[in-house]
């Protein structure tokens, strides 16, 4: 694979090795031209379909898709201003929902009757419930009972809790990774449980579960539109869907508003996707 | 000579399985005891009884003037229990090297978490028995960077490091390329002549007659045999152990 451990071969074998390498570098690198290009064909296509055209084949007129560009620059600023708001909830929420899913899959292990079954009917009652629904029921439910969340917090809430139950699943196969052998050393050396799980299984649990958290990340940023129904959190969706529906525009808005969803989450698989090779050349 | 481990009537049931049938062996200091006998005879779950890793079913366990026995309960019971833990050193057929930590953090991990030593003190140590294996210049490496013989040989410096009593070997040499054996075999011997008291579950008849003092054979959870090695190997009182030892003679150990 590598060219440096050609180098010790003889010539003529290393001068095959070497062809056959850079011959599959070849092909590989012609892949990656070849989808970049027709990613790129791709979007055109799609920027072509919203370009407003009109055009005949013959008989026939086709006219795509007109947008109206005077509304998109006059509502860029107010919906780009959104985009703060969308990653506070999504970076407050993944931040609950990682302690949660931590404590639901802690308590998966435990040997106590209650702490299993609280951990497991917490899971399956937020698994079993829409997340729109427990939205609603933190914004709109609670207030009868005389607790009234503001809509950002509501949010958060439905948000952390129905992550933090699909996440444990994550750090229960990072804690079930870690092999048996590991907590056995560990207790050979005289660690107590609490030693053995701090210094040993987790820090290898979490190395297994930073990528697919990455992953329910960049699932919350779009989730997070969801909060826009308490009609209280300025976030992206809230502020195309009022724009759009004001001004009767909502194609263009939702369009724009798409947009930066996409960017985002492009962005942000970028960075995992950098994270994740990081983590693979790391002492596993 | 001062006994540091006895073992006395124990037995050790996994549901219904009765693996071990009141068991009773006594190491004095300095002694090197091989345990042999085909698997599924009991041997590996003796040695993991003596420093807890599985709870004996009843019994008592005595290491170094700490005595436990498999009825109690409670706090005072379990504070025994990490005593005997740190009295006994344990080696595993699959290492068990903690792979997030360098071979150096391997080594220091158990003085300075468990024994609260100070830092620069267990790295002093953890050097010193590193050396000793032969890997100190490996210290700063990760255990996937190592041979199967090499992490054998950390992990041995590992248990060392605690200054344990006596050391445990679970078939220390099973998961190796048979050209890794002798590395890792050596440094045993190099353990056992510094005075090391050793219990050691092996196939290694090699090892067990050149090394050993005694050798215990165990067949369906029984010491079928406790004898000096020379005697054991020419003259096998059991029939079991004359078969075990001619299936590893023909088998080229």
């Amino acid at each position: 694979m590598h060219p440096d451990t050609t180098a010790s071969l003889p010539n003529s074998a290393t001068s095959q090795a070497e062809l056959l390498y850079q011959a599959q570098q070849r092909k590989d690198r012609q892949f990656r031209i070849n989808v970049s290009l027709s990613w790129i064909i791709l979007l055109l296509f799609l920027l072509f379909l919203f370009s407003g055209q009109n055009f005949s084949l013959g008989p026939f007129t086709f006219s795509t898709i007109k947008i109206d560009r005077l509304f998109i620059t006059d509502n860029l600023v107010f919906i780009a201003g959104g985009l703060g708001e969308t990653i506070r909830i999504s970076l407050v929420s993944i931040t609950f929902a990682t302690v949660l899913a931590l404590l639901a899959a802690l308590g998966r292990l435990s040997p106590a009757p209650p702490i299993y079954a609280l951990s497991t009917f917490y899971v399956s009652l937020m698994r079993g419930t829409p997340l729109l629904l427990q939205i609603f029921f933190f914004f709109l439910a609670l207030p009868q009972l005389g607790i009234i969340l503001p809509g950002f917090w509501a949010g958060v809430f439905a948000l952390s809790l129905n992550y933090g139950a699909y996440m444990s699943e994550i750090f229960r196969a990072g804690l079930s990774s870690v092999g048996k052998g590991q907590r056995e050393a560990a207790i050979a050396l005289g660690m107590t449980p609490g030693q053995t799980m701090r210094r040993i299984v987790l820090p290898q649990a979490l190395r297994f579960a930073i990528p697919p958290t990455g992953n329910e990340f960049i699932a919350m940023t779009k989730d997070s539109a969801l909060v826009a129904v308490t009609g209280f959190v300025h976030e992206l969706m809230w502020r195309a869907t009022k724009v759009g529906r004001a001004q009767f525009h909502n194609l263009e808005a939702l369009v724009m508003a798409a947009i930066f969803y996409w960017i985002m989450t492009l962005i942000l698989t970028a960075l995992q996707s950098r994270i994740e090779t990081r983590l693979a050349r790391g002492d596993r | 000579m001062a006994s540091i481990v006895q073992v006395s009537n124990l037995d050790k049931y996994f549901g219904r399985l009765h693996v071990l049938k009141q068991v009773s062996v006594e190491v004095t200091s300095r002694e090197v005891v091989c345990i042999i006998g085909r698997s599924g005879s009991g041997k590996s779950t003796l040695l993991r009884c003596i420093n807890f890793l599985e709870e004996p079913s009843f019994g008592t366990i005595e290491v170094d003037g700490l005595k436990v026995d498999a009825s109690e309960k409670g706090k005072e019971r379990r504070q025994l229990i990490h005593d005997i833990r740190l009295k006994t050193g344990m080696v595993f057929q699959e290492f068990n090297l903690f792979p997030h930590m360098s071979v150096l953090e391997n080594v220091i991990e158990g003085p300075v978490t468990v024994k609260g030593m100070d830092r620069a003190k267990a790295i002093k140590l953890a050097e010193e028995n590193l050396d000793s294996v032969g890997l100190l210049f490996k210290k700063d490496e990760y255990p996937n960077r190592l041979s199967g013989g090499q992490k054998q040989r950390v992990a041995i410096a590992r248990a060392l490091t605690m200054e344990p009593r006596v050391m445990l070997f679970d078939e220390p040499t099973s998961a190796l390329d048979p050209e890794l054996i002798g590395e890792v075999l050596n440094v045993m011997k190099k353990v056992a002549k510094d005075g090391m008291t050793m219990l050691v579950v092996t196939h290694e008849m090699g090892f067990a007659r050149e090394v050993a003092d005694r050798v215990l054979v165990m067949a369906d959870g029984e010491i079928i045999e406790d004898s000096k090695p020379d005697q054991l190997f020419s003259k096998p009182k059991d029939p079991r152990t004359k078969a075990l030892i001619d299936r590893y003679r023909t088998g080229g150990n």
